[in-house]
């Protein structure tokens, strides 16, 4: 670094007009990034909004027992979802919790190669790949169940639950299970006894991670579920396109809330270094 | 590999097996399918260039933009990303780092599909944007446009995978060595030359994970130029969608998807050789 | 590790209730209609009640696949996949799908002929009962309703509307921007726009109306083509045939191309402003039909005839397309009449007088004019 070799001249813009500054563009940002969500929290309770009113003529909650009366769908659709959601946490820890076992171990050959390769999903635009999946699967009897649906969830999902698995895993000290090696457990024994309770935590935030992916995932079910499954998402992309604004601000908040709950307390579940560590 | 070391390590292998099948059956094989039906030609049953030549004739504008949108989304994220991440580590105000800490994740976890709703009411003509705009008179009601085009496409991707890069970023900065930052501040130089010139070399790995990976998720958005972009010219993912679900022309959509993997290839390659160029290898 | 094991457990109590849900219920009757959110609530808050009522122990099922082609692709695919699986019952009873579609259906044998069958059938009397877009459908389809695209306006912003293309050329050179249409990937109304741009600037509407295929026919749309990728220049683009009501809505345009039963609809309901009104181009716009139709290994034949019975008979074809949905009636006019009063009969032609309807509702092309068509918007105009 060539910094230490000549003096450098101070930038410091006055205090009073810098912490002016500073706040304003923190204003901004937070406008940025709240006014979207605003926006879409009072059409939720917009009951009649013409030009050019600014806001709401008429505030109230009409189109929330609409979305909620059985007819409609939003209730069966929020079912379908966390329906598929639970398969798909299911399969994906059925088939992340050995593998990634397999790839905390530094003595497994092709280490680094294996774990691109379950990257592949996330790497390749996947649009192409799920209408061509939605094809194959009219052939199996896949496309338009909740099976089929939920095997395309569980590939998005399995990238990032094998790789926290791993990480989990990777974390626990090897001493541990060498002393229960040593106590004359199994392998089998061993891993169930001291591994597997010690990775829980990272295991469990992995299973919350593939919830979220399933429940929001959308091309995947457009192409593959569509018309007989529809999950919360493509519900609320109906009722957008059909103009139907005030239900599709519902239904988007039905999703926002578990998506938002899942940021504020993501980090009690993985610690900064795993999460960070995550699609890399 | 010797015998004794593949065979210890055998059930590890078989344990790492069915999670590979499933990627290999559910993944690699209908991404292989994809990329050799492009070259398809269902009308002779033999393999051309035909499908590319119609999707050129019918969607060669949406080609483009759909490489511009993406890219120029790109750099905002990057640029955006690095300079949040880079207050949230050299920040010397605590209550205003803390403020922009708990702000900036917000997108994050939201879905794509919600964020384009979200953008859709918001960024509409008479939507709140304007709206506040006018009630504040920076702008004329005259003057009011919808960004309801590519660039409500840009807005939405930036404010959705904004958190994403931050955060990765900001994680790799916090891991730095802050002994030379402390140094460089002591000798005098401004902070945010020393975010150019001393943190971001260190962390330039992370800022191209961050990038590509945000560059292919924007590449397959399907739902937000759907519900953004209303007509014409829209991204590529649309006309699959629309070949594929109007005609059943998966021929012209698998080229349009060929072209989209050759996009995400072009951008692996030029990752991993900047992890050469820097003489590590990638993150 | 027990929230884990919770998690499991509750996964598979889920999946056992969704196989038992399905078990356990009566005779279902599975209708999957195509079209605007409007045609499935439809069945579900008027026609399925009203013959569950009539069938105790009947459960209708209605799934919605989404307007313009798309949707009723989307049923011709889950047909062809369940004719070349060859299994002998389909799992559909009922569909309702659009013109273009319809015509294919019938081409791959997919459909049942069965209108001669059912006490309605002779009310299905209008052309379009018995041609799809060229393809002969006769027997197998009894149209559920007709519907008409036209012009919505604001009046307070547009003092004398145009009445034909031409005019609307002329007022949109002087008003940018103040039309706006949902092209021809956003459903039906932006197609239908087009269509009547094509048919009265890229000539030979006949032919292309009527047959017979022939290249030759289309000398004029290279220059129609190009003059609407000018006009294209000064519009806005709606998000869809609802987005277009939307935006007339929130006052960001201030004409556009819609479907007469959806404006109706919505302005019933009040989510339209009361003073917009509707007007239909000369030299004409068209209209369209959505069909009744049974997939030829249906399940339940005998019940999906009584349904389209049902739904064919002159009654609902008052009460529910007219009365309450703002359709046309989709059987013989003159049997559904008698059925309403005067009063909500001549409250479907308030803004669209059946004069307006006898000179400028015109249907669409020819399905192969019709491809080409399309195409060639994609490529000339759009791209």
């Amino acid at each position: 670094m060539t910094l230490s070799q000549y003096p450098l001249p101070r930038y410091q813009i006055p205090g009073v007009v810098g912490t002016l500054v500073r706040y304003a563009l923190i204003g901004l940002f937070a406008a940025a990034v709240f006014g979207p969500l605003l926006n879409m929290l009072i059409w939720t309770v917009a009951e009649a909004w013409y030009f050019p009113a600014k806001l709401p003529l008429r505030w109230g909650f009409a189109f929330w027992t609409k979305v909620f009366r059985p007819e409609a769908g939003a209730m069966k659709a929020l079912y379908t979802s966390m329906v598929i959601a639970c398969l798909t946490v299911a399969l994906s820890l059925v088939l992340a919790i050995p593998a990634g076992y397999a790839l905390s171990k530094r003595s497994l050959p092709l280490r680094s190669l294996f774990l691109l390769f379950f990257l592949l999903p996330q790497a390749f635009p996947t649009v192409a790949v799920h209408m061509n999946i939605a094809r194959i699967f009219y052939g199996f009897g896949l496309t338009g169940t909740i099976w089929g649906v939920m095997l395309v969830h569980a590939i998005q999902g399995l990238v990032f639950a094998v790789w926290i698995a791993s990480a989990a895993f990777a974390a626990i000290g090897e001493e541990q299970v060498e002393a229960a090696r040593n106590l004359g457990a199994t392998p089998l024994r061993a891993f169930m006894t001291v591994s597997l309770p010690l990775a829980a935590p990272g295991l469990m935030a992995s299973a919350i991670f593939v919830f979220l992916i399933s429940l929001d995932e959308f091309s995947g079910t457009f192409f593959v579920g569509v018309p007989d499954i529809r999950t919360l998402p493509l519900t609320m992309l109906n009722a957008a396109l059909e103009g139907n604004y005030q239900i599709a601000s519902i239904t988007a908040l039905l999703l926002l809330v578990p998506s938002i709950l899942f940021m504020l307390f993501v980090e009690r579940f993985l610690k900064a270094d795993v999460l960070a560590s995550v699609g890399k | 590999m010797d015998t004794p070391r593949l065979r210890k390590n055998l059930p590890l292998v078989a344990l790492l097996l069915p999670a590979l099948l499933m990627v290999g059956l559910l993944f690699v094989y209908p991404l292989l399918f994809s990329l050799a039906y492009a070259f398809r030609n269902e009308g002779t049953g033999g393999w051309d260039l035909s499908n590319f030549t119609k999707a050129f004739a019918l969607y060669g504008a949406d080609v483009s933009l759909t490489i511009g949108v993406t890219l120029l989304s790109t750099a905002l994220v990057g640029v955006l990303a690095v300079a949040v991440a880079g207050y949230l580590t050299l920040g010397e105000n605590p209550r205003a780092v803390a403020v922009l800490r708990w702000i900036y994740r917000w997108p994050m976890f939201i879905p794509f599909v919600v964020a384009a709703q979200l953008m859709r009411t918001f960024l509409a003509k008479s939507g709140m944007l304007n709206n506040t705009l006018m009630s504040l008179g920076l702008i004329e009601p005259l003057n009011a446009m919808s960004l309801l085009d590519w660039r409500g496409v840009v807005v939405t991707f930036v404010w959705k995978q904004l958190p994403f890069a931050a955060l990765l970023i900001a994680g790799a900065m916090a891991s730095m060595d802050r002994s030379l930052m402390e140094s460089a501040r002591g000798l005098g130089a401004g902070r945010l030359r020393i975010l150019i010139e001393i943190v971001l070399p260190q962390v330039s790995a992370t800022v191209w994970v961050s990038l590509i990976l945000s560059f292919v998720t924007m590449l397959s958005a399907l739902s937000v130029p759907m519900m953004i972009i209303a007509g014409t010219p829209t991204m590529i993912t649309v006309d699959m969608a629309w070949r594929v679900n109007s005609y059943g022309d998966y021929g012209v959509a698998n080229a349009l998807g060929f072209i989209s993997f050759a996009l995400s290839g072009a951008a692996a390659w030029f990752y991993l050789r900047q992890g050469v160029r820097e003489g590590g290898k990638p993150a | 590790m027990k929230r884990l094991h919770r998690t499991l457990v509750v996964s598979a109590l889920m999946t056992l209730g969704v196989l038992s849900g399905s078990a356990n219920a009566q005779v279902t009757l599975n209708v999957i209609s195509g079209g605007s959110q409007n045609m499935v609530d439809y069945v579900t808050d008027y026609l399925g009640p009203l013959f569950e009522k009539q069938n105790p122990g009947v459960k209708v099922s209605v799934v919605g696949t989404g307007p313009d082609d798309a949707g009723s692709q989307k049923m011709l695919e889950k047909l062809l996949a369940q004719k070349n699986a060859g299994l002998a019952v389909w799992d559909t009873d009922v569909i309702v799908p659009n013109q273009q579609k319809t015509g294919e259906m019938v081409k791959e044998g997919l459909l049942m002929k069965y209108r001669d069958s059912i006490p309605t059938g002779k009310y299905a009397i209008s052309q379009s009962a018995k041609q799809a877009l060229g393809v002969n459908v006769d027997g197998y389809v009894m149209p559920m309703f007709e519907s008409q695209t036209a012009l919505a306006y604001n009046p307070d912003l547009i003092k004398t509307p145009p009445s034909s293309f031409d005019e609307l050329r002329a007022f949109v050179a002087k008003n940018p921007k103040s039309f706006g249409y949902n092209g021809l990937k956003g459903g039906m109304s932006g197609v239908a726009f087009v269509v009547g741009w094509m048919y009265a600037y890229g000539g030979n509407p006949e032919v292309i109306q009527q047959g017979p295929y022939d290249q030759k026919a289309l000398a004029g749309w290279d220059k129609a083509f190009s003059e609407l990728k000018a006009f294209n220049q000064q519009v806005v683009f709606t998000p869809g045939n609802a987005g277009t009501l939307d935006m007339l809505n929130r006052g960001e345009i201030a004409m556009g191309p819609v479907w007469v039963d959806m404006f109706q609809t919505w302005k019933a309901e009040g989510r339209l402003a009361p003073n917009l009104k509707l007007k239909i181009l000369s030299p004409g716009m068209p209209g369209q039909p959505y069909y009744y139709a049974i997939p030829a290994k249906a399940k339940n034949v005998e019940l999906a005839k009584k349904f389209i019975a049902l739904a064919t008979s002159p009654e609902v074809q008052a009460e529910g397309i007219v009365k309450r949905f703002n359709w046309y009636p989709g059987i013989d006019a003159n049997v559904v009449k008698p059925a309403l009063d005067t009063k909500t009969w001549n409250q479907l032609f308030v803004d669209v007088t059946p004069e307006d309807l006898a000179k400028n509702a015109k249907p669409f092309p020819l399905a192969p004019f019709f491809k080409d068509m399309r195409e060639q918007y994609e490529a000339k105009v759009q791209n």
